[in-house]
């Protein structure tokens, strides 16, 4: 379908306003929102404090897959690991993309608030080009937990005072609207499914904390094909034995996510599958307690 | 007169990476190797259970998280006195070698190809093949639209030299597309046996919580002759070819020409392929005692000299008076020494391992390669090559070996003191875990990792480290804005995330 200008600049309208932003960004974001209304989501991503396990996460994206998410549903303006520009093509990249703006920001890892040397891009610190990229962005989605909550690289004691995305933005004093992707790694269908979502429809709806119900709404126990074996009693007090894993440290029964019912890998395998516990990595609060242990296998008088 | 060429950011590599050159005639007279992104992983662990350490040391990295987990593994087994039952250590062996081979078959086409392709050479595309007739309709229609940056991500790129040599550049390019399946099934095999990918579930220490089901390691055999037809029909002849049109690169890169590994792949008996240094002198084993980590180059306070059994976690000090990176420089007997597939290689042939050497020997003939050569930006890139069609060969063997009827893990003693080593070697090189417990808790933690040893800064001495030493002499084109220099420094497939942690 060939758009005219008249007709996209009103679909483009209403798109912004799905989104929750002003009318008065419309000719600034011109060029991405159109290529929105044509059917592909234009991105910027960029990382802080971050292993680049969610950027290898959407690579195992299974359908739509890689090849088909790269040249069909979004436009990479630029991203650290697949981006054939490098060097001063890099730094040109990342520039267009934000004097354009409009683009949904897609920030993997981590904010350092303290030690803000910490991470630097271009020879600038990821802290300040992170804000400059923000605010020309329609859109926030924070992949993994570090970028939605800080993940490890904010347990104690935090030598570099790292923290999300959210925190970073709103002591900066700017509002945008900003989507919480927790996961180490996110899942590729929460990723995917998110980005297509933004791109078909506008927002999806958020809980408190901003992550999309339709993936975090529920408790990963409550969908546990071990469940049963949770009700009858039936745990396992050893690494490696059968049967539920809630004496072994399991954390399903506080962690919202839709693991149990989605798997890993394309289906082949999830944690609790491979008889081992789920460690809570969607929480927000994972890996922050040093003395929240993951496995605990001395406590097995619990119940 | 001499001039910098700086790259930064170094793109299509695991993490935050700069590189500094000091150019004069027309080549690089000096290099700096500059890691820009710093977490305090070791800091992070002290006081935490002993169990939490792989959890989290595997997140140290994406890429590599297996080789993290298994290093973590067997340091609290080595402190722990728990001994991992056989089938244990195979089951780690196959989900580490099918993370080799995604993490290689990655490194080669996506994120290094792109810097000898002409991607141009899509769009005249007068073939039948379903995949460039895709790319190429796809590029055209973002080449004639109003996209802000069309044909991202393959698109803008540095200027340069790419070459004409259509087999080439539409090989690269149809098979940069399949290689994005191929990579993924591979991660599909680790999850089967590990949980899930990035950062596995199953591996803790004494071994994995799953049972190897014959069922699974069926589906895990399918899945694996699938990437292994891809390694031997694709990525072997793709490597031959660019060995062919790239004669130049067996010319740049050269290094320190002293090797390292730790041994890799666990067999019942010890490793597959054997620990060791070579040097000139030729092979010695392995001696750990030797490795010392400096900081004088660091953004770390003072300037040590630690062995990481003895080190506590380095302190941030970013305005540190010298420092330029964040990587510490790790130094065998006060030396610089490369890792990585190269290294794992000839550390074998050095070692007397004969059918890696003879497979070593008759890979590079058919390359056209002279064994001078191999320590070279192409030769890391045949090695690497060579060592993922080794490895996809050994597999069904360690399949064959697993039982599925036995278990894969010890029982736990629960004694959670004392000290231990984990040694294993990543895709990208020689990888150890140093721990003390106490109390039942972390005492110290220290990792060396195998980007740590290849992109070290300059340590006491002032001595550059291998990636440093490799840029040295790299003839480069002003015009071309470090392309040269990318290509060199990716030829050691760097991780920063893992170098620094």
């Amino acid at each position: 379908m060939k758009l005219t200008r008249r007709t996209f600049l009103k679909d483009a309208g209403l798109l912004l306003a799905s989104l929750g932003l002003e009318p008065s960004l419309l000719p600034r974001m011109a060029d991405a929102l159109e290529e929105m209304a044509s059917g592909r989501a234009p991105i910027l991503w960029l990382q802080g404090l971050s292993c680049s396990g969610c950027s290898v996460s959407l690579l195992n994206s299974e359908s739509p897959g890689p090849a088909d998410l790269i040249t069909r549903y979004l436009s990479l303006y630029f991203h650290q690991t697949l981006s054939a520009a490098t060097g001063a093509a890099a730094k040109d990249a990342v520039e267009t993309a934000i004097a354009k703006g409009g683009y949904i920001l897609v920030v993997e890892g981590a904010v350092p608030l303290g030690v803000k040397e910490a991470c630097k891009f271009a020879d600038e610190n990821f802290s300040e080009q992170l804000l400059r990229a923000a605010r020309s962005a329609q859109a926030v989605v924070c992949t993994g937990t570090c970028a939605a909550f800080g993940g490890i690289p904010a347990a104690p004691p935090n030598l570099t005072g790292a923290a999300g995305v959210g925190a970073a933005l709103k002591q900066a004093g700017l509002a945008r609207p900003l989507i919480n992707l927790p996961g180490c790694p996110t899942h590729p269908a929460w990723l995917v499914g998110t980005l297509l979502q933004v791109l078909k429809s506008g927002l999806p709806e958020l809980d408190e904390l901003q992550r999309p119900t339709r993936f975090f709404g529920q408790l990963l126990h409550e969908q546990c094909p071990l469940f049963a074996q949770y009700q009858k009693k039936h745990f396992a007090q050893a690494l490696g034995e059968d049967g539920c894993l809630f004496k072994l440290g399991c954390q399903g029964v506080v962690t919202q996510a839709d693991c149990s019912l989605r798997g890993w890998n394309g289906g082949v395998n999830w944690c609790i599958r491979g008889r081992s516990i789920c460690i809570g990595c969607a929480r927000p609060e994972f890996a922050l307690d040093p003395q929240f242990a993951f496995f605990r296998l001395n406590e097995n008088d619990l119940l | 007169m001499a001039q910098k060429i700086i790259l930064d950011p170094v793109t299509r590599i695991e993490g935050h990476l700069r590189i500094d050159t000091r150019v004069d005639n027309g080549q690089v007279i000096e290099a700096w190797s500059k890691g820009e992104m710093f977490r305090g992983f070791e800091a992070l662990l002290k006081g935490r259970d002993p169990l939490d350490a792989p959890v989290i040391t595997q997140r140290i990295c994406g890429v590599c998280p297996v080789s993290h987990a298994i290093a973590s593994c067997k340091a609290i087994e080595a402190a722990n006195d728990l001994r991992v039952p056989a089938n244990g250590h195979l089951l780690r062996t196959l989900v580490l070698a099918a993370n080799y081979l995604q993490s290689h078959i990655l490194h080669f086409y996506h994120l290094s190809a792109l810097d000898f392709v002409q991607v141009e050479a899509l769009l005249d595309y007068a073939g039948r093949d379903p995949v460039l007739l895709d790319l190429r309709h796809w590029a055209q229609g973002e080449l004639n639209s109003n996209r802000v940056l069309p044909v991202a991500p393959f698109l803008p790129k540095l200027p340069g030299d790419y070459p004409g040599n259509r087999e080439w550049n539409l090989g690269a390019l149809g098979h940069y597309v399949e290689a994005l399946d191929i990579r993924q099934e591979a991660h599909r095999m680790a999850a089967l046996l590990g949980g899930k990918i990035p950062h596995t579930a199953t591996l803790v220490p004494g071994g994995l919580t799953l049972l190897p089901e014959a069922a699974l390691l069926e589906d895990f055999r399918t899945r694996l002759r699938r990437v292994k037809r891809f390694i031997e029909n694709c990525y072997i002849p793709d490597l031959l070819l660019a060995a062919r049109l790239f004669p130049a690169y067996a010319e740049t890169g050269r290094g320190v020409e002293r090797y390292l590994s730790y041994g890799a792949f666990d067999e019942a008996g010890g490793s597959w392929m054997p620990a060791g240094t070579v040097r000139h002198e030729g092979y010695a084993p392995l001696d750990l005692s030797l490795i010392r980590e400096e900081t004088h180059a660091s953004f770390y306070r003072g300037n040590l000299q630690e062995s990481p059994q003895a080190a506590a976690a380095p302190v941030p000090q970013p305005d540190k008076p010298g420092a330029y990176s964040w990587l510490k420089a790790p130094r065998y007997d006060g030396l610089s020494y490369e890792v990585g597939p190269l290294a794992r290689l000839k550390v074998a042939a050095a070692a007397g391992h004969r059918p890696i050497a003879q497979a070593l020997a008759a890979f590079l003939r058919e390359a056209g390669l002279p064994e001078h050569k191999l320590a070279s930006t192409l030769g890391r890139h045949a090695a690497r090559a060579l060592e993922a069609l080794l490895i996809a060969e050994r597999m069904e063997r360690w399949l064959d070996q697993v039982d599925p009827a036995a278990p894969a893990i010890a029982p736990h003693n629960n004694r959670m003191t004392g000290t231990g080593v984990g040694l294993v070697e990543a895709p990208r090189g020689a990888l150890g875990h140093w721990i003390t417990l106490a109390a039942g808790r972390i005492g110290s933690y220290q990792c060396v990792v195998p980007s740590t040893w290849n992109f070290s800064p300059r340590g006491q001495g002032q001595d550059p480290g291998p990636v440093e030493a490799a840029l040295q002499g790299t003839p480069v084109n002003p015009d071309f804005q470090g392309l040269e220099v990318a290509r060199v420094v990716r030829s050691f497939d760097p991780c920063i995330a893992c170098a620094v942690h």
